[in-house]
């Protein structure tokens, strides 16, 4: 509950025998929504008729009326605070009361009350601030359970949910089906299935009207955008959730309910309003398109095995984390996703826990390759003490090519398998480190140091149609840093006097980085018939071993 | 009948894993890219699957430049596999394996202190068309292993070794026994093939080419 304005719907008695007023499977609650006998048509914002096409979308809305008095209770190991009475504050809103549960509520505490005031009101009442990560977590736990019916699941910040289910009400065998699959796949989980937890469903053609209708805990399944003007009248003001300041002005027009705020004049509405607020009244009436974004879920792999007695041997920690691999590969393979990195942390009786990250050079999802791999990485490891819990965690789902088995081994009739190539890779890595295996680049500059660079293995196509490099004499091995020779009488030693074969080439770059070079390069021969690759430095006379050539 | 007998004995000898005595057994091969060498060496160059030992006296006298041609045409074979470079006693300088015509991106390099591990799994794993090691120390068992996940992963694998141990037996498929040949300004090598199958018995010289100076 974003305003502290509470509200209560003043309308008659329901009316059961309107067959389709309410979202089916919903419990009795009672009915405030009722198609009104043909009034005169509205002369404001509302006047035109909805969309003339026939509206191609659906949205249900579920709107968790509690939620942030769920996210602490949920929070809270169970039993432990269930008997006193619980207020949620906002810290962020001068510390109002943002939601409170039956109890406080019955003592006289109201939605927007300062913390004071409702401490005033009921003493012995419980007052926490509220949690938004847990908030947000509950939610994604509702957008688990609405994902199954459709792909386009979007969260309306902080306790809406807006699912878009025209394309699927065909595979559910109907919308009425479809919708009440919904509600028991709800009351199914353990948390939302509690009876003050269950979220309120609404169906609209538009997801405005669906939310409003969702919070206002109004029964609502229209499918028509037609009768939208006529069945949101009733509703109140405040489910829109505009600024508090803008409905404190329209409640002083005398506008409490979304009927009254259709009549006024639309020009009117406009200028004093602004378009922004006009714009929210024509997407919640279906004359002005409202895309969401469809809501991609994190999704990761987490398990974990308690063991039954502590493990030090590596090959019974691998048998123990065998179920969970198969889990993981069981995961990934109904995804068709693969994993590039995965953690395994072992838990010990006193130590802190041992971290173990593998990585991958190309999407896996095989728990015989995960084995594998982690039996190297296992093998470089020391652990502190005996491992009492393992835990597995899958890193980012990547999007993993899926091959058929090749008929020719690799090697044989020139094949080469894709799958082989980052296998090794990964291989020589789980059991060197990830900076033992490399692959290295050429980079066009002068400095013979700076003119390769450590690169990533290359898991791609080959790019045969690069040009081999200039005709240049470059030796075959650079040494790591230069080497410097002995002279004697201004020619340079190196095990025997050096025979100067080539030379001299003038390498003299870099002033721009500090790294300053003036070289004459040379190529020389000595006694044992090595070719070397040697300069003198301009600066200082010095002669140097930079590389050898064979 | 004796002819059709005599042509599937023929048939039968031709099979590369039957090895006669004195005769040259037909084993798939990799041209050299010497013509002397190719020549000389039993089915006219590398084996392409198999253990070759190559012996110098001193690291840097073109035991490099020797695979060279080898390794470039491996490189840029489609598919191309790994070319596995395993603790090189150097950087091997980008720039000049890409002048004389090697695909840089095929080039893995593992520095590692477990050499003969590390050789033995780009071999066996099939993802390597060559792998390139340099052993300090390595027992006749350990080069038997590496000769087999050569087979298996039908790699060529490349053992550089200094010319000390060339007394020693090696299980190895070819052993060449390298020396720097510089004689009026010719640049190149003499090679000796220390044990192959049905190779030349007599030294082979090679020059190295104008690329490699």
């Amino acid at each position: 509950m974003q305003h502290p304005r509470s509200y209560r719907l003043k309308f008659p008695e329901p009316v059961p025998s309107e067959a389709d007023s309410g979202f089916p499977g919903s419990s009795a609650t009672p009915s405030v929504l009722r198609v009104r006998p043909a009034s005169p048509p509205p002369k404001g914002p509302g006047e035109q008729p909805a969309l003339a096409l026939e509206s191609r979308e659906l949205w249900i809305a579920a709107h968790v009326p509690q939620l942030s008095l769920l996210a602490l209770r949920a929070a809270a190991p169970a039993g432990s605070s269930a008997r006193s009475s619980l207020i949620v504050v906002d810290p962020e809103h001068q510390q109002r009361v943002i939601d409170a549960d039956a109890a406080a509520r019955a003592a006289g505490v109201r939605l927007g009350m300062t913390l004071g005031a409702a401490l005033a009101a009921a003493p012995g009442i419980e007052a926490r601030p509220r949690d938004v990560v847990r908030e947000r977590e509950l939610m994604q736990r509702l957008v688990g359970i609405a994902a199954t019916f459709t792909p386009q699941v979007s969260i309306e910040s902080p306790d809406g949910l807006l699912l878009e289910i025209r394309p699927s009400i065909t595979l559910f065998g109907g919308l009425r089906e479809l919708c009440r699959r919904l509600r028991d796949a709800c009351r199914a989980d353990p948390l939302f299935g509690q009876a003050d937890a269950a979220p309120h469903f609404t169906l609209a053609p538009t997801t405005l009207a669906a939310l409003v209708a969702a919070r206002a805990g109004a029964r609502c399944f229209i499918t028509d955008a037609a009768v939208l003007p006529a069945r949101l009248k009733p509703l109140p003001l405040t489910a829109l959730r505009w600024p508090e300041e803008q409905n404190a002005r329209l409640t002083a027009m005398g506008v409490r309910t979304l009927g009254e705020l259709m009549r006024l004049p639309r020009a009117g509405f406009a200028r004093r309003f602004g378009p922004a607020m006009l714009a929210d009244l024509d997407r919640l009436l279906g004359r002005r398109a409202d895309p969401r974004a469809r809501l991609v879920r994190r999704e990761r792999y987490r398990g974990v095995c308690d063991l039954d007695h502590e493990i030090e041997d590596h090959e019974h920690i691998l048998q123990a984390l065998a179920p969970l691999l198969a889990e993981l590969e069981t995961f990934l393979r109904a995804r068709q996703r693969g994993i590039t990195a995965l953690q395994c942390r072992f838990h010990h009786y006193r130590a802190a826990p041992t971290h173990c990250t593998l990585r991958l050079a190309a999407p896996e999802a095989s728990a015989e390759r995960f084995t594998g791999l982690l039996r190297e990485r296992l093998a470089t490891l020391t652990l502190p003490g005996p491992v009492r819990r393992c835990e597995l965690r899958g890193g980012a789902l990547t999007h993993r090519a899926i091959t058929s088995k090749p008929l020719w081994s690799p090697g044989e009739r020139g094949h080469a398998s894709a799958g082989e190539m980052p296998a090794l890779v990964e291989h020589l890595r789980a059991r060197l480190g990830n900076t033992a295996v490399y692959g290295i680049e050429r980079v066009a500059a002068h400095r013979p140091e700076n003119a390769w660079r450590v690169a990533e293995p290359a898991l791609g196509g080959t790019d045969t149609a690069n040009n081999p490099g200039g005709a240049f004499r470059r030796p075959l091995w650079l040494l790591g840093a230069a080497q410097p020779l002995e002279a004697q009488r201004g020619r340079p030693r190196h095990d025997g006097p050096l025979e100067l074969l080539a030379g001299p080439e003038r390498i003299e770059s870099g002033w721009w980085d500090g790294a300053d070079v003036r070289r004459d390069y040379y190529v020389a021969g000595d006694r044992h018939g090595v070719r070397l690759w040697i300069y003198r430095d301009m600066e200082t006379k010095r002669w140097f071993l930079h590389g050898i050539f064979g | 009948m004796p002819a059709a007998n005599d042509r599937q004995l023929q048939e039968l000898l031709a099979h590369p894993s039957v090895w006669r005595g004195r005769s040259r057994a037909a084993v798939e091969t990799l041209p050299t890219g010497f013509a002397a060498l190719d020549a000389g060496l039993p089915g006219g160059g590398w084996p392409r699957h198999g253990l070759v030992e190559i012996l110098t006296p001193r690291p840097g006298v073109g035991e490099l430049y020797l695979l060279l041609p080898a390794l470039a045409a491996l490189s840029r074979a489609t598919p191309a596999r790994w070319c596995t470079w395993v603790s090189p006693p150097h950087q091997p300088f980008a720039p000049a394996l890409e002048a004389h015509g090697a695909a840089l991106d095929r080039m893995l390099m593992v520095n590692t202190h477990l050499p003969l591990w590390a050789h033995e799994q780009a071999l066996r794993s099939g993802a390597c068309g060559i792998a390139l090691a340099w052993l300090p120390r390595a027992s006749p068992r350990a080069i038997r292993r590496l000769q087999l996940a050569a087979e298996q992963g039908r790699a060529l694998g490349v053992l550089y070794r200094s010319e000390r141990f060339a007394h020693l037996a090696s299980p190895a498929m070819l052993r060449v026994l390298l020396e720097p040949l510089n004689q009026d300004g010719r640049h190149g090598a003499r090679l000796r093939l220390l044990k192959s199958r049905g190779g030349s018995r007599e030294p082979i010289d090679i020059t190295w080419t104008a690329a490699a100076a």
